[in-house]
């Protein structure tokens, strides 16, 4: 970890970011087909295949705030700025997908539920990572100096961590309108298998898009500073 | 000698986190814990049976559709909400169910108790489990003899 610099992690995940567009662009065409083959819930319908982008978006809501807050942590106790880098290159895809997880989830509320928002403790602790998110980029983009932001931006990464087993219990600790979890559950999952391994590609799909995305953004910051610092060097 | 300092120096940070984070999450705590009920989206027919003072007051029943209770009579859908607990409510409601309000399957109600024993609501919402399975399967299950549901 201190070792890593971010430019050969930069230069690294450049090299293997064929890869890992080629598996991403196998598994979401494996996806697709899977999900247009599945057969419908017994009592959702059709209804039920918002899932396959709805549930991985929330996975990858929650590990990416994962992500985040440890880099965050190993960045102020080390003073590491490849791990400040990784939080601030990993913070906007993390807003997007938690945007699309209370999108979708909008969408399939109206269908099944019969409406499109409540204020139950799934809902509003979701709406409240994904406002964590908003505000730890506009703190990433309001100071002058990179390293204050990081600093300012760390502090918010670390405590909004307490939110993230908030947003997984919540359906177990409370009475909400959404329903309790299906895969990671005490008992094991409640879904068939068809349907379960339909979800794991999907997942693995959208998470190595979010890869390929990170290591574009990551690449942009590393750029961005270094012609900024020879735009100073050249004055 | 300059590992030394810096140890220090990365356990000071250490510290320094650790106690931000434990004064955030104990007020998280406290406040979601003093804050139980109101938390709680629906409370179930025998939590509502035990209440006081419910005189026309705004509040939210979950549960199961009673079996053979759900009928439409005068413009009005009429069913029972039933809990783990054998409890159950009559519900009367005179807008358009959601479409996935069935016999024995989950639903949430928002309104006001009228008198002893009935609910009228004003909102009707469709409670779904976290079971999900093609029809073929509970086909499967019911030639095997372990499908255990309705």
């Amino acid at each position: 970890m201190f070792a890593i610099t971010p430019n050969t992690l930069s230069a690294f995940l450049n090299s293997i970011s064929k890869y890992i567009v080629l598996l991403m662009i196998l598994l979401l065409g494996f996806s697709a087909i899977l999900i247009t083959l599945l057969e419908n819930d017994y009592y959702q319908g059709v209804s039920f295949k918002i899932m396959f982008i709805h549930v991985p978006a929330a996975w990858l809501s929650l590990l990416i705030f994962s992500t985040m807050g440890i880099s965050s942590i190993i960045g102020l106790v080390f003073k590491s700025p490849t791990a400040f880098t990784i939080s601030r290159a990993i913070s906007p895809i993390g807003l997007i997908m938690s945007i699309i997880v209370l999108v979708t989830g909008s969408i399939w509320g109206n269908l099944t539920w019969g409406t499109y928002w409540v204020w139950d403790a799934r809902l509003t602790s979701m709406l409240i990572l994904c406002f964590i998110y908003l505000g730890h980029i506009l703190l990433l983009y309001s100071f002058d100096h990179f390293q204050k932001a990081d600093f300012a931006a760390s502090i918010l990464a670390i405590i909004g961590l307490i939110n993230l087993p908030i947003v997984k219990f919540s359906v177990d600790w409370w009475t909400t309108l959404h329903q309790g979890s299906t895969v990671f559950r005490v008992g094991g999952p409640s879904i068939t298998s068809d349907y379960l391994i339909t979800l794991l590609v999907s997942f693995f799909a959208l998470l190595l898009l979010c890869i390929y995305w990170f290591s574009n953004i990551f690449y942009i910051i590393i750029e961005n500073r270094r012609i900024e610092r020879s735009k100073l060097l050249n004055q | 000698m300059r590992i030394i300092k810096l140890n220090n120096q990365i356990k000071k940070r250490f510290i320094f986190l650790i106690i931000i984070f434990v004064c955030f999450s104990s007020s998280i705590v406290l406040i979601s814990y003093s804050l139980k009920d109101q938390i709680a989206y629906f409370v179930s027919p025998s939590e509502l049976l035990q209440m006081k003072d419910l005189d026309s007051r705004y509040l939210r029943v979950g549960g199961l559709v009673k079996e053979g209770s759900l009928k439409f009579e005068n413009n009005i859908w009429e069913f029972e909400i039933i809990d783990e607990e054998n409890q159950s409510i009559k519900v009367e409601f005179s807008k358009t169910l959601p479409n996935l309000v069935e016999e024995n399957k989950g639903i949430i109600v928002e309104g006001r108790v009228l008198k002893e024993n009935l609910f009228i609501a004003e909102i009707v919402l469709a409670k779904h489990d976290e079971n999900y399975m093609p029809q073929s399967a509970i086909d499967k299950m019911q030639e095997d003899g372990i499908w255990r549901g309705n």
